[in-house]
């Protein structure tokens, strides 16, 4: 388990026990925190996942591959350079206790 | 989508199943049904317990789901609820082919999605933008002068399919062939015409099939005959199964939407003003009337024995999601019959969810916003042509027939 911090627009923290090996977006979904839609089940075709990694946890976290960076650009809500889709982050042990920010708008 | 077949023979109520739970609730067949489909599902929630199970004429008994946030949960949970065997077209079970992507299960699924995905991206979409607008102004400059069209006929129909076709890399010309198919397939709610149209559309796709994997192109029809899920090669019942969802799905959809929207814009001229005083909000405009407007239902298989919300469902059951029902949920859309171009935003169930959510929903929401803003910048002022009454299709995807508008 690793602990996933997801602050949502409103400013409303929801802090959830995410197993290692899901997505950051399936902590979310399974979790019932608004906020995350991931309309396609995460198959990295709709951007309706998008978050904003905490700064002291981009690197971390990663850069967007080619195609998932292509698909951040048509996301609802605007691009950041900690921009994310939160079906591509996996969560591991090294990522226990990231936060990440969701964006008023989805979709 | 419902199946179109009629159901036959007598109707089996399992023996888990509460008696007081069993219903005919009449959608997409009843007359209170076909009078006022979109008001109907509003008022499921007022006289219905929030699941159901439900058999019609037409349609074989499963449990009806009305709930947002049931439906929310079984399309995001594969492993419990599965869409294999649960595609609403009669196939001989002597040469059964599967629908795909749809009747194919993460992670699996995600290898033929993967093939379509790019052709019907956020950016591949955006690409298209400009061609749809020409399209749409074409059409519109076809009629506007005659003071009146079927806009159903003239326009619904012909921009959809028209860009669907571009999309597909198939001719204009069998537009009209492809809309006489839809209607037998989805309409008919005939057995006889339902066969004999499959026997058409089957020879007509594997003819396309034959010519795309000789001459390839960048189009749809070619990224699947020729697309090689996970690096295996398909065979010939994949591929037709395949093409035959995506071209089905292409076809009726937005049709049915479009209609739906603009016989509400000719009866609210109020709304009309706003829409086009407010050309910032299209967005939402959009992503309203795509809620009020749902026109799909989505249909699941229990793979192990679950309760929901209380209710002891069996391995085997039917699930079927109204869609339409769930975004009037007035737990999640307060005032849900209201349309409210300001609602706060939840996501909508229009083009279901999860891993088998709408291929084309980011085509659709385009296609929407295109033909609401190029029609009222064109024609800001109509009605429905006095005298009319609105009657509604029967089968799997809700439209009315016919919207004869005049300005």
């Amino acid at each position: 388990m690793a602990l996933v911090t997801y602050v949502r627009h409103d400013g409303t923290r929801h802090e959830v026990d995410v197993p290692v090996g899901d997505t950051i977006m399936q902590g979310a979904i399974n979790n019932m925190v608004d906020g995350i839609v991931a309309e396609c089940g995460g198959g990295l075709a709709c951007a309706t996942c998008h978050c904003y990694v905490d700064e002291a946890w981009a690197d971390k976290a990663g850069q967007p591959s080619a195609t998932e960076s292509e698909m951040l650009e048509a996301a609802a809500s605007e691009r950041k350079p900690t921009s994310r889709l939160s079906c591509q982050i996996n969560v591991t042990d090294e990522l226990n206790g990231i936060v990440v920010y969701l964006p008023e708008t989805q979709f | 989508m419902a199946s179109s077949a009629p159901v036959t023979g007598e109707i089996k109520i399992p023996p888990h199943v509460p008696p007081e739970l069993v219903r005919k609730l009449g959608i997409t067949e009843s007359a209170e049904f076909l009078a006022a489909p979109h008001k109907f599902m509003a008022a499921l929630h007022q006289n219905c317990p929030p699941i159901v199970y439900s058999y019609g004429d037409h349609s074989p008994p499963a449990w009806n789901l009305l709930k947002y946030d049931d439906a929310y949960f079984v399309l995001r949970h594969p492993e419990i609820f599965t869409a294999e065997g649960s595609g609403p077209f009669p196939r001989d079970p002597d040469d059964y082919w599967k629908i795909i992507p749809l009747e194919i299960e993460p992670p699996e699924h995600r290898k033929y999605r993967a093939l379509v995905d790019p052709l019907v991206s956020p950016k591949a979409v955006l690409a298209l933008e400009g061609s749809i607008r020409r399209l749409a102004n074409e059409l519109i400059d076809s009629f506007i002068g005659k003071g009146g069209c079927d806009f159903a006929k003239e326009f619904g129909r012909p921009l959809p399919v028209g860009v669907f076709l571009d999309i597909m890399a198939l001719p204009r010309d069998m537009m009209d062939e492809f809309v006489r198919w839809a209607m037998g397939l989805l309409h008919a709610q005939d057995k006889v015409i339902a066969a004999q149209v499959m026997g058409e559309v089957t020879q007509y796709l594997n003819k396309v099939i034959a010519e795309k994997k000789a001459q390839p192109d960048a189009g749809l029809v070619s990224a699947i005959v020729n697309g090689r899920p996970g690096g295996e090669e398909m065979s010939a019942r994949e591929t037709f199964g395949f093409l035959f969802f995506v071209w089905i799905a292409g076809l009726d959809t937005v049709f049915a939407t479009l209609n739906h929207i603009f016989l509400w814009l000719a009866k609210n001229p109020d709304r009309r003003q706003e829409i086009i005083d407010t050309p910032d909000n299209i967005n939402n405009v959009v992503e309203e009337l795509l809620r009020v407007f749902t026109v799909t239902f989505s249909g699941r298989t229990l793979r192990q024995d679950y309760e929901l919300r209380g209710v002891k469902m069996k391995k085997g059951d039917k699930l079927t999601s109204i869609l339409p029902a769930c975004n009037y949920d007035p737990e999640i859309f307060p005032n849900p019959e209201e349309v409210n171009f300001h609602r706060p935003r939840k996501p909508v169930l229009t083009f279901a969810g999860g891993a088998h959510s709408c291929l084309g929903a980011h085509l659709a929401r385009m296609e929407t916003k295109i033909c609401i803003q190029e029609f009222l910048r064109r024609i800001p002022d109509f009605q429905v042509k006095p005298g009319t009454r609105i009657e509604y299709w029967p089968g799997g995807v809700v439209g009315p027939k016919e919207v004869p508008l005049v300005w």
